[in-house]
């Protein structure tokens, strides 16, 4: 058995697949590859793999990673072109190597960087430094336990807006992600809405660019 | 990234997924390449009719064809409908996002009468005219099939043709006359449905007068054009080891009810039991080789990639090639990892043993359908089983650590006395009294046993077309009195929604004059009627008021001489076997089945199948 890492993108047309919908959908492309995938031990069988970072419904991505064990060994080129023929479009598998030695370690995982394109009720460019100066930035924060305030300042590591047509801006920003504390880029939004005077967003979408880890 | 309507769309309801096509296998084409465009509608959710084996065939079959393209179009949940009304949105089809308005073809399968709403609704959404009668030259042609085409007066004046039978051929037929049809210059729609009308299983409607007596029956059923014939007779597939079948489905990102591979394994039912349509409807029984299904297995799995593979028949046990291809399949499968589950056996020696050898048999649930309390109403409806065979399977099951066990029932059936009430409680009575016979260390710890009952329905083309439907107040006593009988806390009882069954009941034996009320009803919001969330039983109610019709009448018991709605309809089983089985029933004798004994039911027309084995 050999573990691997799959670095792969989600485009338009899958953004709407739901975490679990998507483990099952890899499972059933790495069948059709005929990959031989490795299977947990014990009464119930399931195929070991695991994503880095779970994405949500309606977000694209440049940058998404996931580890999978596969029998045998086998070249990264070879998993990454046959996976590609079994995807429909949207997926892409961009690169996938060899893991063994846990070369990159998912509990390192610690932030991500969006995209957000969002349409706003008036046009406005919003002053996020002002926003960001701000000693405390307390919203409320959703979370499995349920939903609390939180103080988001911390986990905002840049945050950038930029207007890119009438009553449309564009945000970059880079925020905490991963096991210890995740971030989503609604929550950011949220806050905004809150703390800046007149910026009230209509629609947005997100799309991630990149998961960093430390 | 630009903001596109699309996403406000669908970021603004629940499974989106459902809306998005996109799928592995979908089939894509450009649509300026095809001569015909073809709109498949299924209608009810994504999820129902993505389960559907019907839909993949005929999707394939068409998309064979380089001059056609097939798309897939589902009923939008109520979410979505409200967001594409409110944003003056026709209904579209998966594959291109094109408006289906604008395609030739738009066909619906009829699976069950509660989607008849669904069916006008999506019109309305599509934004074609709702009749027949309203279309014209631009608009596409609306056409139906399935089993309820069979009897589609309630519904008939919405299609402009409806297919009797098996789709294979007719998909191909109506595509090429269309063909032609399309390059005459003075082309009108009469002319396509009179050409359609001389081919075999094409019923127009348009093209046969309905007449009534005063006591409200149909008094006769006319042609009144010279390319309509008298009688319209279903179709088969006569060679159905080589019947066109898909190596490639679509594999949904969602799940969807039977997501997984499934294996046509014959078509049509030995059994005749005297209740059911489809036992009726789909004969001849005509099997696929084991050697064919294996093949088709081997090929659907890899090209899906899914996990798990069904067979899929009305009775799994009466293939007479089972040891072979369950053999084939256990190989298959435990190399794999591939799951493999066995709808509709029988229990007995042979399917416990191979149960054992299926790998992750969850030794939860087993269903049985005695379908009546007594023997003797058994056999009234033909129902070949026995309690000897109920309590042998079960104590089989109990000693191999079942825990679950679903017994279902009919209620309202023909000849039904108080004593084949209480006999439902008896029987799950006994059961239990299997489960504590069998020996503590081989039986599970705990026992479930769950009766279900669902009202009996009469349905056309059935030795019970005839019967009287039992009034929703009847049924209500009878489910009292089942639930007051059944004293044991080991045994739970779940009954079917009155309401339903009731409006099942008026659609399946009802005639031309209902389709008023489905699209008043319509009108006043009921679609989703198998969805109790979605389903107005006033609104319904209300509906067949206003259009001055009584749904009781289509309940009532018919007169063996009176015309039926359908008379006019061949499905091959003669309207005299049916008399025979009736009269049989009510003289509580059982007819052996196909393979037993012929009961020369007519269906040796078609020339194949079990009839000549």
């Amino acid at each position: 058995m050999s573990n691997y890492v799959l670095k792969y993108s989600r485009g338009e047309e899958v953004k709407y697949i739901s975490h679990l919908d998507f483990v099952r959908f890899i499972q059933r492309a790495v069948r059709r590859a005929e990959l031989p995938m490795s299977f947990s031990k014990g009464f119930n069988p399931h195929p070991l793999m695991a994503v880095a970072l779970p994405l949500s419904v309606g977000v694209t991505s440049d940058c998404e990673y996931m580890r999978i064990a596969f029998e045998g060994s086998m070249s990264g080129e070879y998993i990454r072109d046959e996976l590609n023929k079994s995807m429909p479009s949207g997926f892409k598998v961009l690169e996938v190597w060899q893991n063994d030695n846990g070369e990159l370690d998912f509990s390192r995982l610690n932030r991500a960087r969006y995209t957000v394109t969002a349409e706003l009720e008036g046009a406005m460019l919003p002053d996020v430094e002002k926003f960001l100066a701000e000693d405390k930035i307390i919203i409320m924060k959703k979370s499995k336990s349920g939903e609390k305030e939180a103080d988001i300042k911390p986990h905002i590591f840049s945050l950038a807006a930029e207007e890119t047509e009438d009553k449309c801006i564009k945000l970059t920003m880079c925020v905490s992600a991963g096991n210890s504390y995740n971030l989503k880029p609604d929550t950011v939004i949220a806050a905004m809405e809150k703390y800046i005077d007149g910026f009230k967003t209509v629609f947005y979408t997100v799309h991630r660019n990149e998961i960093l880890f430390d | 990234m630009p903001l596109s309507k699309r996403d406000k769309l669908l970021m603004s309801v629940e499974k989106p997924t459902r809306y998005t096509g996109g799928e592995w296998n979908m089939c894509v084409k450009d649509p300026k390449t095809v001569d015909v465009r073809f709109a498949f509608c299924f209608p009810d959710l994504y999820e129902i009719g993505m389960s559907h084996l019907g839909l993949k065939i005929l999707y394939y079959v068409l998309n064979l064809r380089e001059d056609t393209y097939c798309e897939r179009v589902f009923a939008p949940w109520v979410d979505m409908e409200s967001e594409m009304r409110r944003r003056s949105m026709k209904l579209f089809a998966l594959e291109s996002g094109d408006e289906i308005r604008s395609f030739d073809m738009v066909a619906f399968t009829l699976q069950y009468e509660l989607s008849y709403s669904n069916v006008v609704n999506m019109l309305d959404l599509a934004g074609i005219p709702l009749t027949s009668a309203e279309r014209g030259i631009d608009d596409p042609f609306v056409c139906s099939g399935g089993p309820c085409a069979y009897n589609v007066e309630p519904i008939a004046d919405i299609f402009d043709f409806v297919m009797m039978g098996e789709g294979e051929d007719m998909m191909n037929e109506i595509v090429e006359v269309y063909k032609e049809w399309k390059k005459n210059p003075n082309r009108t729609r009469r002319g396509y449905l009179e050409e359609l009308a001389k081919i075999e299983g094409m019923y127009v409607p348009s093209f046969y007068d309905v007449e009534y007596n005063a006591d409200n029956t149909v008094r006769s059923v006319t042609p009144n054009n010279p390319n309509a014939k008298p009688r319209i007779k279903k179709r088969i597939m006569a060679d159905f080891d080589k019947a066109p079948t898909p190596d490639k489905i679509i594999v949904p990102y969602g799940e969807v009810v039977h997501d997984r591979v499934m294996l046509e394994i014959f078509r049509g039912c030995i059994r005749g039991c005297r209740f059911c349509q489809a036992g009726y409807i789909y004969r001849p029984v005509r099997e696929r080789s084991a050697d064919t299904l294996t093949c088709l297995a081997d090929r659907l799995l890899s090209s899906s990639g899914y996990d798990e593979i069904s067979l899929s028949s009305l009775s799994s046990s009466d293939y007479r090639e089972l040891p072979k291809l369950t053999d084939n399949l256990l190989a298959m499968t435990e190399e794999k990892k591939i799951g493999l589950s066995l709808p509709s056996l029988r229990i007995d020696n042979f399917s416990m043993e191979l149960m054992k050898k299926v790998q992750k048999v969850r030794k939860s649930g087993i269903t049985f359908a005695p379908e009546a309390g007594t023997q003797r109403l058994r056999d009234v409806i033909n129902k070949n089983i026995t309690e000897e065979n109920i309590i042998n399977s079960t104590d089989m099951l109990f000693k191999g650590g079942w825990t679950n066990v679903k017994l279902y029932f009919m209620i309202g059936l023909p000849t039904e006395t108080e004593e084949d009430i209480c006999g439902i409680a008896d029987l799950a009575q006994k059961v239990l009294g299997v489960y504590f016979a069998a020996p503590k260390e081989e039986r599970a710890k705990s026992i479930n046993i769950t009766v279900s009952t669902s009202s009996f329905i009469p349905k056309p083309f059935t030795a019970f077309q005839w019967v009287g439907q039992n009034s929703r107040e009847e049924i209500i006593e009878k489910q009292k009195m089942l639930k007051s009988a059944i004293t044991s806390k080991r045994i739970r009882y779940s009954w079917h929604d009155n309401k339903t069954s009731y409006l099942e009941g008026v659609f399946a034996r009802g005639d031309r004059r209902l389709c008023r009320a489905v699209i008043q009803a319509v009108k006043n919001g009921c679609r989703f009627d198998s969805w109790n969330d979605c389903f107005d039983f006033d609104g319904w109610l209300r509906s067949f008021e206003e259009c001055g019709i009584d749904p009781d009448f289509y309940l009532r018991e018919r007169d063996l001489d009176e015309t039926l709605p359908w008379d006019h309809i061949d499905v091959g089983v003669k309207k005299e076997f049916f008399k025979r089985e009736y009269a049989r029933a009510m003289r509580e004798e059982t007819t052996p089945n196909c393979r037993e004994k012929c009961a020369g039911c007519g269906a040796n027309c078609f020339g194949v199948g079990v009839c000549y084995e």
